[in-house]
């Protein structure tokens, strides 16, 4: 196998009293789409936001083509310039509109002209279908919008990797598909992508690899039919199947309400 | 308790120029204030509010808390003395050095201390704005000034204006304390026009009618920019060339 492009090995973060993560190892090659799946609370946010250096882990070590991150001497806005992420509560820029979002680091970061960096935007703005958005100010957007644009501003920067934080946990049950859609294209373009959800549906689909994380370490790791169809690990079958009841009874409800709305 | 209405109006009319100075002084103390405190409160409410990351340098942290430290020093003291002895004390102390006029003297001092109210009406703001802009910002490579001048700085503002604009009436008043080192604002200008007429009442009640209207003013101009930046949010933005024209019609209407 080929030199990863992220390795985490021996991680390890507390917040307080609590260990969030324990000694969690795991590596991703280039091209590879790694779904981390787990209930809440089991450290799957905190793993991503460990990888952007949004929260530093206590100890351990992250590297990115060979070379340790955490070191002092990393150049961070370089590292997370080409390591892009998409969060959960989309984060757009408030002051700025859909376009000026997608430039900003851009110019800032890459100080690309004003020229190149309108054309990436605009491109990648409409890789998302959001062409006719480009002067609304971001507050402005439905949820699904908002997060197809953070997917086009993460994009405008060219990253390498891209980390996708619970992209559709925040959104209307209505606005998840078009998100969802977004980020399977980008599966298939070869882009490097790890991505923390609860769609287990779509991280059967779109993954190569799938981890799933219970209460701080890696419990699970493989396929998604060796973890989604055979399951070696107890605690994984019973968050699947928590799951899979969760869905049905969430079907059998709407099928519910159905009746009642035919009945009045 | 009797009030000459007509000696009033008449020593207005007469003495207006005198008067007009003293406004024209006062108006220049309350947007010098203003606009330099205000670039004084950015960057120590800035200094304030930068968070201490894990990955700095020890030399960083260091800088970061005595940064903290003296910028704590300065709004204490700076909003827990009176701007008059600030005033008093400021310009003899430095007199023999600098040479300096009372007016210099006191668009400095002025700027100061609104910088100490604003240092601190800013940190409220900036630590307003929701964290995720600034993770936002971090995480396609920006540094943390990068982050606060782009994203942070013009929420923050937005957010604070009423307050930011409020120090501006404040200014208007408080410029008055400068005629305690002889700067000839509207205050110290009524005082000599009193002095030497001896009619108190009539020209001090002609000078609270001229503050009255200069911060009337003030908030009504503060109310409209206010108007439009929340407009300017909410609409996308608007043509350049329409914008004088709308200014016009809502200050008509």
């Amino acid at each position: 196998m080929s030199d990863p492009v992220i390795r985490v090995s021996h991680l390890k973060k507390s917040f307080g009293q609590q260990e969030v993560l324990h000694d969690i190892d795991f590596s991703i090659q280039k091209g590879e789409v790694v779904s981390i799946i787990g209930s809440s609370g089991s450290g799957k946010s905190t793993l991503l936001r460990c990888i952007n250096l949004l929260e530093i882990p206590d100890s351990g070590s992250i590297t990115f083509h060979g070379k340790e991150i955490l070191s002092r001497d990393m150049n961070k806005q370089d590292y997370r310039s080409k390591v892009g992420m998409v969060f959960q509560n989309f984060n757009l820029f408030a002051n700025k509109n859909v376009l000026d979002n997608c430039v900003l680091g851009q110019r800032k970061v890459l100080k690309r002209s004003k020229e190149e960096a309108v054309d990436i935007a605009k491109k990648h703005l409409e890789r998302v279908g959001l062409s006719d958005f480009l002067n609304k100010p971001s507050t402005k957007l439905s949820g699904g919008q908002k997060q197809r644009v953070a997917i086009a501003r993460a994009l405008s920067m060219d990253p390498e990797v891209l980390l996708f934080d619970e992209p559709t946990s925040a959104l209307d049950p209505e606005m998840v598909g078009e998100v969802l859609e977004v980020i399977k294209d980008l599966a298939k373009t070869g882009l490097t992508m790890i991505v923390v959800t609860h769609e287990m549906q779509f991280a059967k689909d779109v993954s190569d690899r799938v981890i799933f994380m219970d209460q701080g370490v890696i419990a699970e790791e493989g396929t998604p039919d060796e973890v989604f169809n055979h399951p070696k690990n107890a605690r994984t079958r019973q968050f699947l199947s928590r799951f899979m009841n969760r869905d049905e009874e969430s079907a059998e409800a709407e099928a519910d309400e159905e009746k009642t709305a035919v009945a009045e | 308790m009797s009030i000459d209405w007509s000696y009033a109006w008449q020593a207005l009319l007469k003495n207006w120029p005198m008067f007009w100075h003293g406004v024209k002084i006062t108006i220049a103390f309350a947007v010098v204030g203003t606009v330099f405190g205000f670039l004084i409160g950015l960057v120590i409410g800035a200094i304030r509010a930068v968070p201490i990351d894990p990955l700095d340098s020890p030399a960083m942290k260091a800088l970061k808390k005595v940064g903290r430290a003296l910028t704590g020093l300065y709004i204490w003291v700076f909003r827990g003395t009176p701007m008059m002895i600030q005033a008093c004390f400021i310009y003899y102390l430095l007199r023999p050095v600098l040479n300096w006029s009372p007016i210099t003297a006191g668009f400095i001092i002025i700027s100061i201390n609104t910088g100490a109210y604003m240092a601190e009406i800013l940190r409220s703001g900036i630590q307003s704005v929701d964290p995720g802009q600034v993770e936002a910002c971090k995480a396609v490579g920006m540094t943390n000034f990068q982050a606060m001048v782009s994203v942070v700085f013009p929420q923050a503002i937005k957010n604070t204006f009423p307050a930011i604009g409020n120090q501006l009436v404040v200014n208007l008043k408080d410029s008055c304390m400068m005629n305690a080192i002889s700067v000839t604002e509207l205050f110290f200008q009524a005082s000599s026009i009193a002095g030497s007429n001896m009619r108190f009442k009539e020209i001090y009640l002609d000078t609270a009618v001229i503050y009255l209207i200069l911060t009337t003013l003030a908030t009504w101009i503060l109310n409209l920019i206010e108007h439009r930046m929340n407009r300017d949010h909410t609409e996308s933005s608007a043509k350049p060339a329409g914008k004088k024209k709308k200014i016009f019609m809502e200050m008509s209407s």
